[in-house]
């Protein structure tokens, strides 16, 4: 389908997908035809205004600009509310048209205020076009489509920018008035192109999305915005008014380099060849960076990172800065202002852009307005008012150069800064567009109920009908627990004929429904407790038990079970001292599991060393394995070293040792922690899905908890290697449709093995940031994959993000495993 | 305790007869039947509790054991036809926060399509 010629062509520069193509190349030619005028339109403005009026008095060109600039943004506001984003485009272009070819016949006439109105002219024309193109880009692609996309639409506008200079520099000052009827003829030009791209963007709106799309439009439709609330867009919201003051600061330090070139070239190039050299300057500077659009711009941002690629232009004018201050001459203007220009349409364009992607389409359209069509003139404003002082203060042009400078190295000190924030800003925008699809349910259910509880209440009711003996004991439990509440009295009274209860239960069961202490004969829950104990601990008592005790244990009869039952549970009475303690370790070897349940709940109440073994041996059976998990978990870091013997010993019962794996998790101590760690490097792997789940799960619950770091990475490589061999046996077998059931199991296998290395980057990474991107990777819609994708991206060290990537891109199976071959040929040491 | 597992508009329903408990054991346990359908990549998980009769603590902890495991990979585990008596068990020990229940099977289908 893709297979064609051109997608082949596009393909090999840029890393294009199928069904991107035509797009991609519309985006690219509109992108061309609005700055091809430009660039014929801004030499002819530049040399107009520096004959006429010198480069002296920029800085009113300047401050004019930015004054109407702001009640050109406040109408076109109220323009964009009330008029469809295609019919705004377009309408804008045909103003565009109609003015440039005026300009054209007046030129002629050489009107002295021609200049001013022309330069003003030409700003709004590029803020307007320029913005609505970005605009659309915004609308159009995610995050990741637009980091693989951007480079090569912005080398639409470049070209165009090359084409415009190098036709203007040709032409020269004779044809000024000519140029701009050509300029006229491409803006014509460029409305088909438009409009071929809303008419590609209304096909593939798919009906579920146009729905969406429509309650989005509705969304931003209905309220009444103009300039105010476009600025108070900006104002509350923290990322807004970083990304605000960043713009601000690029236009005042480019307004300031753009008049140290110009005093420059005031002087340095005669009148009559302005027009020429700045035509061939502009086409000049613009191949640079259309190359480094081209071929630099996206894997730069891909390999590094927006945070490296937000610093480059900034720190690249500093050395510039740094270099005309010392030697003043035409060859560094031509260099810093070389500089500026490549780079804030190449780079820096791109990476704005990508900044505004994050941000919610309600904000990004109000907060687009003020920031790319106000505040960069207004800023230009700011750079003028600096310059002023120039006007009054007559000083030689070099030292006038040289103090700009200085200005301009503390300008981009405070930008190097506020880009920092601005990065760190990125990321907590990104992890907002993100939800957390759910929790670990451990902690959930932790959170929401008391599970001793519950099954304490589950066992008064179970016993209820088993043995009056039972019965009272767990009554007496929940006393103790002071848990005997009304609701549970009313549930424990539900059919109470069926019950015949003696002794202690008749205590508290006065009627059919009654269970609470109204009675007469009310004993105080302190008392009886009290009385309990006292019982208990009586030599006599222990003495005359002891031979019950003996009898039960040897008989073997169904009968005895629930003797042992009672008899297990009582010792969890007792006093962890006492003889007939001694006795338990019979119980919790009984067989029943019925009877070793109440051992092993009267051991974890006992909590004594010698029961260990015998608990731990409890996690071999499904059906006792939850108890013992329970008690040994109450014996907490007093067992971890025991249970870490159980763990690493690849010899004993694999059972016994993920269930050793649970419960060590459930303790949740860093010695826990460092446990489960160990065992994962050392072991051969057969349990690793609990170890990474018992490791998972502490750093869920205890976020105290240290993870050792080189390990974990070293695991994470382990994993992805193998991820990888898997993902390739299961493409060999489906490409030889051999091995049917392996094949079956190798999704299976994949979406193990996928969970496992983000469970274990969840340990050495923000654990929420984590858990989000796997969740919106796995479940999420392509655009929420792509913002997890992104979120990754500006977490993970770059070492981890390459072997990454090619697991969680929306990638074809066969270019998934290409990478994975790729990378297996030498794969980095993580 | 027999357990039957089927498949209705991508929801796994095991249909449950007899008595979640200890003292009732079978040779897989609930949870075990529970994660091999989660082994084989379904995530709808729906308890039919028309023919329980009572559940013990160990029951109660097959099913939170198996509520874990599903929500754990993202899955959705709910319980319907669940008797009065039960019910009010659940209440009173706050399984109510934890689960979503259902008075018929049809309701609990619907939940998944609307989740």
């Amino acid at each position: 389908m893709a297979k064609n010629r051109p997608y082949k062509i596009l393909s090999r520069i840029i890393e294009i997908k199928p069904g991107e193509k035509n797009i991609s190349l519309l985006l690219f030619f509109y992108f061309f035809l609005i700055m091809a005028p430009y660039y014929i339109i801004k030499p002819v403005r530049d040399a107009q205004y520096l004959i006429v009026k010198g480069s002296k008095e920029l800085p009113i060109a300047y401050l004019l600009t930015a004054l109407i600039m702001g009640f050109f943004v406040a109408f076109y506001s109220k323009l964009q509310i009330k008029v469809q984003r295609h019919v705004l485009i377009i309408s804008s272009l045909i103003f565009f048209i109609v003015t440039c070819f005026l300009f054209g016949l007046l030129f002629r006439k050489g009107l002295p205020w021609m200049p001013l109105v022309f330069w003003i002219w030409a700003n709004i024309f590029i803020v307007v076009l320029v913005t609505q193109f970005w605009i659309l880009v915004n609308d159009i692609f995610n995050p990741r489509e637009a980091k693989r996309l951007i480079g090569f639409f912005g080398s639409g506008g470049i070209l165009g920018g090359v084409f415009g200079g190098l036709l203007t520099g040709f032409l020269g000052f004779n044809f000024s008035d000519y140029l701009l009827f050509i300029a006229t003829g491409i803006l014509i030009i460029s409305v088909f192109i438009v409009n071929y791209i809303f008419i590609w963007q209304r096909k593939r709106i798919s009906t579920e999305d146009r729905a969406e799309k429509k309650d989005d439009e509705n969304k931003e439709g209905a309220p009444k915005v103009g300039f105010k609330d476009c600025f108070d867009t900006v104002r509350r919201n923290y990322y807004l008014k970083l990304l605000a003051a960043v713009v601000t600061i690029t236009f005042v330090v480019s307004t300031l380099i753009d008049w140290q070139y110009k005093s420059v070239i005031d002087i340095k190039i005669h009148a009559n060849d302005k027009t020429t050299f700045f035509g061939y300057f502009h086409a000049a500077m613009l191949v640079f960076p259309f190359f480094v659009q081209l071929l630099m711009t996206s894997s730069l941002i891909k390999r590094f990172g927006i945070r490296f690629a937000i610093m480059v232009y900034p720190l690249i004018l500093l050395i510039c800065s740094l270099g005309i201050a010392a030697y003043p001459s035409l060859i560094f203007a031509v260099i810093i202002k070389g500089s500026d220009k490549s780079l804030s349409f190449s780079l820096n364009q791109s990476v704005r852009e990508l900044l505004y992607i994050p941000i919610s389409s309600e904000f990004k359209y109000k907060a687009k307005i003020f920031i790319d069509m106000f505040l960069n003139r207004f800023a230009k404003g700011i750079g003028a008012l600096i310059l002023l002082i120039f006007i009054i203060f007559h000083l030689d042009w070099q030292v006038r150069v040289q103090v700009v400078s200085a200005i301009i190295v503390v300008f981009i000190l405070a930008w190097a800064f506020l880009n920092l924030k601005v990065s760190k800003e990125y990321t907590n925008t990104v992890k907002q567009k993100l939800e957390m699809k759910w929790e670990r349910a451990d902690r959930l259910v932790a959170e929401k109920m008391d599970l001793d509880y519950t099954k304490l209440v589950f066992d008064t009711l179970e016993s209820k009908n088993r043995s009056s003996v039972l019965y009272a004991m767990h009554l007496f439990d929940l006393i103790k627990q002071d848990k005997l509440t009304s609701e549970v009295k009313k549930l424990i009274s539900y059919k109470s004929d069926e019950v015949r209860v003696s002794s202690l239960g008749a205590l508290f069961e006065g009627g059919e429904t009654s269970l609470g202490p109204e009675t007469d004969d009310y004993i105080s829950e302190e008392v009886l407790e009290k009385e309990v104990k006292e019982i208990m601990s009586l030599d006599v008592y222990q003495k005359v038990m002891e031979d019950y005790f003996e009898k039960v244990l040897v008989d073997e009869s169904k009968e005895a079970e629930t003797a042992k039952m009672e008899a297990a549970k009582a010792i969890g009475m007792m006093e962890s001292h006492s003889p007939l303690a001694q006795k338990l370790e019979e119980f919790l070897r009984d067989e029943s599991p019925e009877v070793s349940r109440y051992a092993i709940e009267s051991a974890a109440r006992l909590r004594k060393r010698e029961h260990v073994p015998a608990l731990i041996q409890k996690l071999h059976s499904p059906f006792t394995r939850e108890d013992a998990s329970a008690a040994l978990e109450k014996y907490g870091s007093r067992v971890t070293g025991t249970l870490a013997d159980y763990l690493g010993d690849s010899e004993e019962d694999i059972e016994l040792r993920k269930g050793a794996a649970s419960v060590l998790a459930r303790i949740g101590t860093q010695e826990a922690a460092d446990f489960l760690t160990w065992v994962l490097t050392e072991d051969k792997g057969d349990i690793d899905i609990e170890l990474i789940d018992a490791l998972d799960r502490i750093r869920s619950e205890r976020p105290d908890v240290q993870f050792q770091e080189g390990i974990v990475t070293t695991k994470i490589a382990e994993l992805i290697k193998k991820h990888f061999h898997i993902l390739i046996d299961f493409y060999d077998s489906k490409l030889m449709e051999k091995k049917q059931k392996m094949s079956e199991n190798l999704p299976k296998d994949l979406t193990v093995s996928l969970m496992n290395i983000f469970k274990l980057l969840g340990l050495i990474y923000p654990h929420e940031d984590i858990n989000k991107a796997y969740q919106n990777i796995k479940t999420g819609t392509k655009e929420s994959m792509a913002y997890a994708v992104e979120l990754l991206d500006n977490t993970l060290q770059k070492e981890i993000k390459d072997v990454i990537f090619p697991l969680v891109e929306e990638l074809s199976l066969e270019e998934r495993v290409k990478r994975c071959r790729g990378l297996l040929k030498g794969f980095p040491i993580l | 305790m027999e357990i039957n597992a089927r498949e209705k508009s991508n929801v796994i329903i095991f249909d449950i007869e007899g008595e979640i408990r200890r003292s009732d054991l079978t040779d897989v346990t609930l949870h075990q039947l529970v994660k091999d359908q989660l082994d084989d990549g379904k995530r709808n998980i729906l308890l039919n509790f028309r023919n329980v009769e009572f559940i013990d603590s160990f029951g109660v902890g097959e099913i939170l054991a198996s509520y874990i495991s599903t929500h754990n990979l993202g899955g959705k585990l709910k319980i319907a036809k669940i008797s009065k008596k039960l019910y009010i068990i659940f209440q009173v020990t706050m399984l109510t926060k934890v689960f979503e229940i259902f008075d018929d099977e049809d309701m609990a289908l619907d939940s998944y399509f609307k989740d």
